[in-house]
This record gives C-alpha cells, structure tokens and sequence, in this order.
C-alpha cells in the first residue's frame, strides 16, 4: 500500500501550535543567561549546586525538549507520511504542562520544596506522557525513511527512559525511596536525557535535513542503520548494569554510546565541507560550533575532564546552539509556505508573498549567532578555569560576560522568531 | 520491481539541485552576466522536468491509477508556486538585486526539497508500479536533449 499521507499541508498542523513552542523556548534561554549572568561562578564551580541544576534543566527541558517537541509535531506529518492524531489538543497540552513542570522543578531545585518538586515532576510526567503516546502512535504508523524514522522512534523511547528516571530522582530527593549509587542513577538519566532523547533525535532530523539543507553527499548507510539503534543498545545495557549494582562497567557502556554520536558530528561536518550550497549562512555556523562541541566534549569526557565543561559544552555548544540554526531555516520556511497555501485557497493572485529572508534577514541572523558565540566562549573558558591556577576574580568575570551574552543572544532570537510571526500575521492574507 | 521513472527522475531532481547551488555561487562572484545565465539555466532545466511530469508521467500515472489524481494535483500546484518564483527570481535578477535572488533562491530551494522528497516518496515509486511498460521509456526522454 502506497502512503499518500503527508502530501499536502491539510496534513500538517496549524502553524500556531509548532510557533507557540518556538517563541516560549527562548524565553528559558534568557532565563537560564540570567541565572549564569547572577550567580555564574557558583555554577560553574559544581555542577550539584542547585542554580546548575536549574539552568541544566531550563536548558534541557525550557529550551531543548520545547522546540524538539514542537518540530516532531510539525515535522512527523510531512518527514514521516504520518499526521499526529488531535494535534492541537496534544499540542497545547503538552506545552502548557511542560511549562509548569519546568518552572516548578526550577522553584524545587532551587529551594528545595517538596511541594515544587512533586508539582514538577507530575506535571512533566503528564505532559510528556501525552506527547509520547501521540507522537508514538504516529511514529508506528509511519511510512516514511526507515532510518530516520527508526532513530525517532528510539529518540521517542529514550525521553520515556528520562522522563522516569528523573521522577525516579524527584521521589529519592522527596525522600520518598532511598536509593544507593545516587550519582550513578543521575549520570544515567542524564545520559539517556542527552545522549538518548537529543543524541539520536539530532541523528535522525539530521540525516534528512544536513543533505537537503546544503545540497550535501547523503550519510553513510553503515552509519545511518547503526549509530542510533547502537547508542540505544548501549544505553540500555548501561542501565542493566546500573540496576545490578556495577556503576563503573555501565560508565563504560555510555562511552560506547558517546562514541557513536562522537562518528556522526565527525561525518556531519564532513558532509557540510563537501557541499554545494556555497553560503555560510546562520544555520550551518551553528550547525559547525554544536558539532564540534560535541566533539570535545566526548574527548573531554573520555578523558576524565571536568564535568561542567562538559556539561556547557553539551547543553550550550549543543543544546542551545542547533536549535537555534534549526529554527533559522524552519520558521521563515513555514511563513512562507503557510502564506502561499493561504494565498491559493483564496485565489489572491495580485499580492506577491514575500521570500524566506523578508522573515529573518541573513544578517541578523549572523549577528545572532555572533552574540550567541562570546556566550559560549566566555562560558566554556570559565568552566575550565577551576582546573588552572588563575586568580577567582577571572573566573567570575567571564562567567558573568558568558550568562550576559547568553541574554541577550537568546532575546535576540526570541526578537527574530517573533517579528517572523508578526510578519506572517500581518500581512493581508 | 522497476525503479526506472523513480531512479532517472531523482537524478534529475540532483541536477536541477546542482544548478540551483551554482546559482548561488555565482551570487558571490557579482558578475551579473554568470548570474543571469545561471539562473536561465536553472529555470529552463526545471521547466524541462515539470513538462514531462504534467505531460508524460502525471497524465499516464491518473488513467490508470485513480487514487493518485489527488496527489498529482497537489504536486502540479507547487509546480505553479515554483513558476511562480521564477518570475520573480527572473525580475530580480534584471534588477540586480543580490538580496532579493539569494531570498528567492532560498526558497525555492525549500519549496522543491519538500516537493521532490514527496515525488520521489510517493509519485515516483507509484508510477513505477503502475506503469511497467512505460516505465523504461519515461526515464529515456529525460535524457533527450
Ligand atoms: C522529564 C522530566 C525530568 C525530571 C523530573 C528531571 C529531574 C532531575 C533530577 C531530580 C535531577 C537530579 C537533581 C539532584 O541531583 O539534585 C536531574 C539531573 C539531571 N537532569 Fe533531569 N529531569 C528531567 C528531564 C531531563 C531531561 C529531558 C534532560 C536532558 C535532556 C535532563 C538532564 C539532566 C541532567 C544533565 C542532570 C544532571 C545535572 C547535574 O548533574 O548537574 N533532565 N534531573
Ligand atoms: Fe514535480
Ligand atoms: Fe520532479
């Protein structure tokens, strides 16, 4: 049977629901810059204070897990041959409980409340419970590239992995289970959170959009049959391993996982060298600078480095900068093509729909990422600091430079995407 | 299983990939000449490729395969935003517009990735299977200069 799904944009949903993830996931950004830009060189300095738990999760959860959602709702319809079932329901839902949930885990990491925390905890159980099982329905049905649609479905698992671990930890710091190894059951549900749920995302989007985006060779099949189903082998074997007490083999377990992301951002940047598209538009900077963050901190891991340069490196260098390049391309592009499909339902051929730079220029968006990058820098040198013998003031400083910068790059982007929306809403259509 | 119309049809859908990125890199030179004539051969390659679409596959695919005139319909409306952006990729480049041909060059690029990932999904693999005979030949004319 021939899958015809997906074909026209009756298909998609309404581009409310996948913008209203996209204008409030930079609103967590700024707020996690403001969190680094106040209290920055305690962060830095241990990544168990409870403000570096807070930003790890308005990162994680506010920004990354946000825009994730909101581009397999749009995108699953169309990459997958496979509408959502009750959209805008599922849509709205999720993302209202997945506010909540991350402002009240925020409240309960930071102040430790019982009541936050379990406020937290429940409301992301719900949401991302209702999101799971819509996305999952569609993602069973769907017809689509087998390998992308493979690691998606597996990315989908992962976040259900994440999700119960990190409400596993909630309940052992209500005080409600005690549990042994803590910072081994941590250091696994924030390897399936990154390297599960993002990682194997990332490689599934990525294998469709890195050759359409810039005209690139297509990945290696070798890489694209095995890299995501073997980081999920890893992961679950690590957790086995994890359940049965032996925390240093299932350290080593996750390194295999590390390695397979560490192969596809080597054969991405790759791939992008080798293009044809010749321009070094925003999107491609920041795909260059996640890329190579994850890099070294795979090798800076590997090699028993600091975890909060590890952790910036990821969560910023990845978590916050693809993203961003993502949206670049995906919101002018659904602008663009919801106006046109709304100029031919009304058959208004005497206005002229205007092209994808009139909703985010090219070089605003340069500029952005500009911003975007002294962030990283100042940040990335001021998790590293600790382990030099530098005067504390240094560190201090560039920690605030880098939460400042992160502010203002990510209300930059918010101020982008936004008059983005505000054209498309504004013209007579 | 024949894959002729799928497999000579993606290719062509490559090459029209390769004009539009040489477009591009001609931006960069602004020599207005190499950029005109970039761009007419983009346009008139992809012109090709729709012609024998709406001509040859689309109409052989319909008589035979009912369910498929829905999806052919679709594909025929962006063939005609496509159009529609040459025209205004043409007055842009006359105007010698550098911002307005890298926009419109953008989003033309997006609108056919989505709209050559549909045919080569769904359109192509269709014909292919619906029109066995046929098949071979389809994929020879676009090889007739
Ligand atoms: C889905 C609901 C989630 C809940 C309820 C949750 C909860 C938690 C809790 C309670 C901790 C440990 C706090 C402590 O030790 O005091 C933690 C740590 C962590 N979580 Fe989550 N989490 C969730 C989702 C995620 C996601 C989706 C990611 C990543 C994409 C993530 C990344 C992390 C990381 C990296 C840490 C370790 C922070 C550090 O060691 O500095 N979490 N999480
Ligand atoms: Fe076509
Ligand atoms: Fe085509």
């Amino acid at each position: 049977m021939l899958n015809t799904a997906g074909l026209s944009l009756d298909q998609a949903p309404p581009i409310g629901v996948p913008f209203a993830f996209f204008l409030t996931a930079p609103l967590f950004a700024v707020a996690a810059g403001g969190l680094l830009l106040w209290q920055g060189e305690l962060i830095l300095i241990s990544r168990w204070t409870p403000p570096a738990l807070v930003v790890t999760h308005l990162i994680a959860l506010g920004f990354l897990t946000q825009i994730m959602c909101g581009a397999l709702l749009q995108m699953l319809p169309v990459l997958a041959g496979s509408p959502v079932p009750r959209v805008v329901l599922v849509g709205r839902a999720t993302q209202v409980l997945l506010i909540l949930g991350t402002l009240s885990l925020s409240a309960g990491l930071l102040w430790g409340g019982a009541a936050w925390l379990t406020l937290g905890g429940g409301s992301l159980m719900a949401g991302l419970m209702i999101f799971a099982t819509a996305t999952g329905i569609a993602l069973t049905r769907a017809r689509g590239v087998r390998r992308t649609v493979v690691a998606m479905r597996l990315a989908l698992v992962a976040l259900l992995v994440t999700l119960l671990l990190g409400v596993l930890l909630v309940v052992v710091l209500l005080g409600g289970w005690r549990l042994s190894g803590f910072v081994d059951w941590v250091n696994l549900h924030l390897a399936w959170g990154l390297l599960g749920w993002t990682g194997m995302l990332i490689m599934g989007v990525g294998y469709q959009v890195v050759p359409m985006f810039h005209v690139t060779p297509a990945y290696p099949d070798w890489l694209m049959r095995w890299a995501a189903p073997l980081v999920a082998v890893a992961l679950t074997v690590a957790s086995a391993l994890m359940a049965t007490g032996q925390g240093a083999a299932a350290t080593g377990w996750m390194g295999l996982g590390a390695l397979c992301f560490v192969v596809f951002a080597g054969v991405s940047l790759d791939r992008q060298r080798r293009r044809e598209r010749p321009r070094l538009d925003a999107t491609l900077l920041y795909w260059r600078s996640a890329m190579i963050s994850a890099l070294l901190a795979a090798a800076l891991w590997l090699a028993g480095g600091r975890a909060e340069l590890v952790g910036v490196l990821v969560l910023i260098g990845v978590g916050i900068g693809l993203p961003s390049g993502m949206l670049f391309k995906i919101v002018p592009f659904l602008s663009w093509f919801h106006l046109q499909h709304r100029q031919v339902a009304t058959r208004r051929f005497d206005v002229r729909v205007p092209h994808m730079h009139t909703f985010i220029p090219e070089a605003p968006a340069r500029i952005q990422f500009g911003v975007y990058l002294v962030a990283l820098l100042a940040l990335v040198a001021a998790a590293a600091l600790p382990a030099f013998d530098v005067a504390p003031g240094v560190g201090k400083s560039l920690a605030r430079l880098g939460g400042f910068a992160l502010v203002l790059s990510s209300g930059f982007l918010w101020f982008l995407l936004a008059r983005s929306f505000w054209r498309f809403r504004g013209f007579g259509l | 299983m024949i894959t002729a119309i799928t497999d000579s049809f993606t290719q062509d859908h490559h090459r029209c990939d390769h004009l539009l990125a040489a477009t591009e890199a001609s931006v960069g030179s602004g020599d207005w000449s190499a950029i005109d004539a970039a761009a007419t051969a983009l346009v008139d390659a992809m012109n090709r490729h729709f012609a024998l679409e709406e001509d040859v596959v689309f109409p052989a695919l319909a008589r035979v395969f009912r369910v498929a005139e829905n999806p052919i319909e679709i594909m025929c409306s962006e063939h005609a935003q496509m159009r529609q952006l040459f025209e205004e990729l043409g007055e842009s480049v006359a105007m010698c517009d550098k911002t307005a041909v890298l926009g419109l060059l953008e989003t033309l690029h997006f609108l056919v990735q989505q709209h050559n990932y549909k045919e080569e999904g769904v359109l192509y693999p269709m014909a292919d299977g619906a029109l066995p005979e046929q098949a071979a030949e389809m994929a020879a004319l676009l090889n007739q200069v």
